[in-house]
């Protein structure tokens, strides 16, 4: 590989103008799992998947992919999960901080830009390795209302009405381009998250061990909400998609009988 | 003795400053302007020690004006009182405090109201629909409780800014050089 | 009159009765004798927990702010919500880290353990010793008066309605004999699922 010379620095362009250390990065991502968002009219949806490594491995209760920052914002993640924490928990204090200076909520691409600008410190200044980490963001502020972002280890982001990171974000990604409607409601944009994710992942059926799910909308008051979603709501919208494994539930339910 | 009064109307603040500069016995300016414009519909009037008064008004509009720049939103009233507290409160516990009294008057496009903040050296803050600080309260604050009334006219909110600044002129012991009166609305800021 | 507790004035009161707490403070605000608002609460919630804030006006703000941020991050963190026992503690620890420059309130913690359904209240001195209580707990410019309201009113397992009743005459009575207290005040009454807060009206003078 002629990249060799260029690698061990983060910092060093090679002579074709790349920062190979943020591709590597990248690259790390198209591995992880798949992480969709859909922005409808009145909320938005972000589906992710988890990918399970062993029956033995103890089924955490707390989300693994999904993270909500503050009251009206949530990110879905694909990289590296120990850098995603990091990161995740430096825009919890960056929006808790923002709350006590001004006593409003931090707007949405405001907190995206902060992170981002800290991402890329990592591809600029020297010793580091990037984060290995790309977010969706989902959030509503009073301005723009509902917004979609991505953002990626080099520290670009934009504003998508739906979007895919992760492992086949590529098929994701045309799929989305293929059934998006625009002024789509948020059931809708559900129904495609969801059926999206289960065409790039590799099981025929979905499960809620398997999938994330989080939705930000408002309530009948008009108040911004965000709902991570419990296992059994997530398998009520599986079934009600019929992507549910029915077979083999169907079977469990006969061996207990 | 400097005078600053901020009274609230349906749709704009009324804000009236002395013009007077005082150092000891002698006035040594009399058009003063005790006020700055920090945002397109905020505005900030003070009283205090002088030097500290200019410097700490013309700090929070400098940040105020840079986070406008690099944001391109305009901050609310209300953020930027909270912004205006918490560096008077970082400054309260710090060597040398500003000794600055503020009336922050506003209106937020966003939500169409408009907004007066009372803030003091100490950081204490309040929303409130008529204010004043230093000497001025006393004379003027029982003729505001007598005739402000929620969601006057701005001809009326004139009226009751025009007898506080009779009262002034017959109480105060010293001449403070009439004075100037912003009125902050939805199309920002302008003297009359 | 330079005594930065005094300046502003204001009070608060917390009390236990049978599966039920209540916590009331005064609205008003003040600049040594001179009242500028008269809409000005003294009692913050934060989950489970209520918490009650006299004292100078400015370090009742900044504390306010404080404690949102750590309980927001505490919510974030734990995926749970506050319980008053250990918000209590984190009040105690928040206020023990400015012990040689130290904020100048009387907070006052009140609440029902939403798992035990335990009423808890407590009160602090300004660098954070916990004061526990089983009976009330007060704070503020009129705290003689309120303990000897509280003393004579207060009886050991009122029920909610009661416990409004005896908490509301104790804060009532004893801001009116105080300069630096009064112009409102507002009573919150929580038991293990309701919280019902009432505006008393009062003299403004």
């Amino acid at each position: 590989m002629g990249s060799r010379r260029y690698d061990s620095r983060t910092t060093i362009f090679s002579p074709e103008g790349r920062l190979y250390q943020v591709e590597y990065a990248l690259e790390a991502i198209s591995h992880a799992g798949t992480s969709i968002g859909v922005l409808a009219k009145d909320g938005i949806v972000l589906a992710a998947e988890r990918k399970v490594t062993s029956k033995l491995l103890e089924q955490d209760t707390s989300a693994e992919k999904l993270y909500t920052i503050n009251n009206n914002m949530i990110c879905a993640v694909a990289g590296l999960t120990s850098d995603a924490s990091i990161l995740v928990n430096y825009a919890r204090v960056y929006a808790q901080d923002y709350l006590r200076l001004y006593n409003e909520d931090i707007p949405c691409e405001q907190l995206v830009r902060r992170l981002c600008d800290l991402k890329q410190g990592y591809t600029q200044h020297g010793g580091l390795r990037p984060f290995g980490v790309s977010f969706i963001y989902a959030g509503y502020d009073s301005r723009y209302e509902f917004q979609l972002y991505q953002s990626n280890p080099s520290g670009n982001y934009g504003g998508w009405k739906a979007t895919s990171v992760g492992a086949n974000n590529a098929t994701a990604q045309t799929l989305l381009k293929q059934d998006y409607k625009e002024d789509c409601t948020l059931a809708e944009a559900c129904e495609l998250a969801i059926k999206v994710l289960s065409k790039t992942m590799d099981a025929p059926t979905l499960t809620s061990e398997k999938v994330e799910f989080a939705t930000v909308g408002k309530d009948k008051e008009g108040n911004v909400y965000c709902h991570l979603l419990k296992p059994s709501e997530i398998d009520a919208l599986l079934k009600k998609f019929g992507l549910a494994k029915k077979s083999e539930d169907d079977e469990e339910q006969q061996g207990t009988a | 003795m400097d005078v600053i009064i901020g009274l609230t109307t349906k749709d704009a603040v009324i804000v009236a400053t002395s013009m007077a500069a005082v150092r000891g016995v002698s006035i040594l300016k009399s058009d003063d302007d005790k006020t700055r414009v920090v945002a397109p519909h905020t505005l900030v009037a003070y009283t205090g020690e002088p030097g500290d008064t200019v410097q700490f008004a013309e700090y929070v509009q400098a940040n105020i004006q840079l986070h406008g720049m690099r944001n391109e939103t305009e901050l609310s009233p209300p953020a930027i009182t909270s912004f205006v507290r918490s560096e008077l409160a970082k400054s309260l516990r710090s060597r040398k405090p500003y000794q600055v009294n503020i009336l922050i008057a506003g209106y937020d496009t966003a939500t169409e109201k408009p907004y007066l903040y009372w803030v003091d050296y100490l950081a204490s803050s309040a929303q409130l629909p008529y204010a004043a600080h230093g000497y001025a309260a006393y004379y003027t604050l029982s003729l505001l409780d007598r005739w402000h009334k929620k969601d006057i006219s701005l001809d009326e909110g004139m009226k009751i800014m025009e007898m506080c600044v009779t009262e002034l002129r017959t109480r105060l012991p010293i001449d403070f050089k009439g004075v100037q009166i912003k009125i902050i609305d939805r199309d920002g800021v302008r003297t009359v | 009159m330079s005594d930065p507790s005094s300046i502003n004035g204001g009070s608060v009161v917390a009390m236990v009765g049978k599966d039920c707490v209540a916590i009331g403070c005064d609205m008003r605000l003040g600049m040594q004798a001179l009242t500028v608002s008269n809409d000005f609460p003294k009692i913050f919630q934060f989950n489970n927990a209520f918490l009650g804030l006299t004292g100078l006006a400015t370090d009742v703000i900044t504390l306010s702010e404080v404690f949102r941020y750590k309980v927001n991050l505490y919510n974030l963190r734990e995926e749970r919500k506050i319980e008053p026992e250990t918000f209590a503690n984190l009040v105690s620890s928040s206020l023990y880290e400015k012990r040689f420059g130290p904020y100048f309130v009387g907070p006052v913690v009140a609440g029902i353990n939403s798992k035990s359904g335990k009423p808890y209240i407590c009160g602090f001195d300004l660098i954070g010793c916990i004061n526990f209580a089983k009976d009330f707990v007060v704070g503020g410019t009129s705290s003689e008066q309120l303990f000897g309201m509280c003393e004579s009113l207060w009886e050991p397992d009122l029920e909610p309605d009661d416990l409004f009743e005896t908490i509301s005459q104790s804060l009532l009575n004893a801001q009116d004999r105080d300069a630096l207290s009064g112009w409102g005040a507002i009573v919150y009454i929580i038991t293990k699922d309701k919280v019902v807060k009432r505006l008393l009206k009062t003299r403004q003078d």
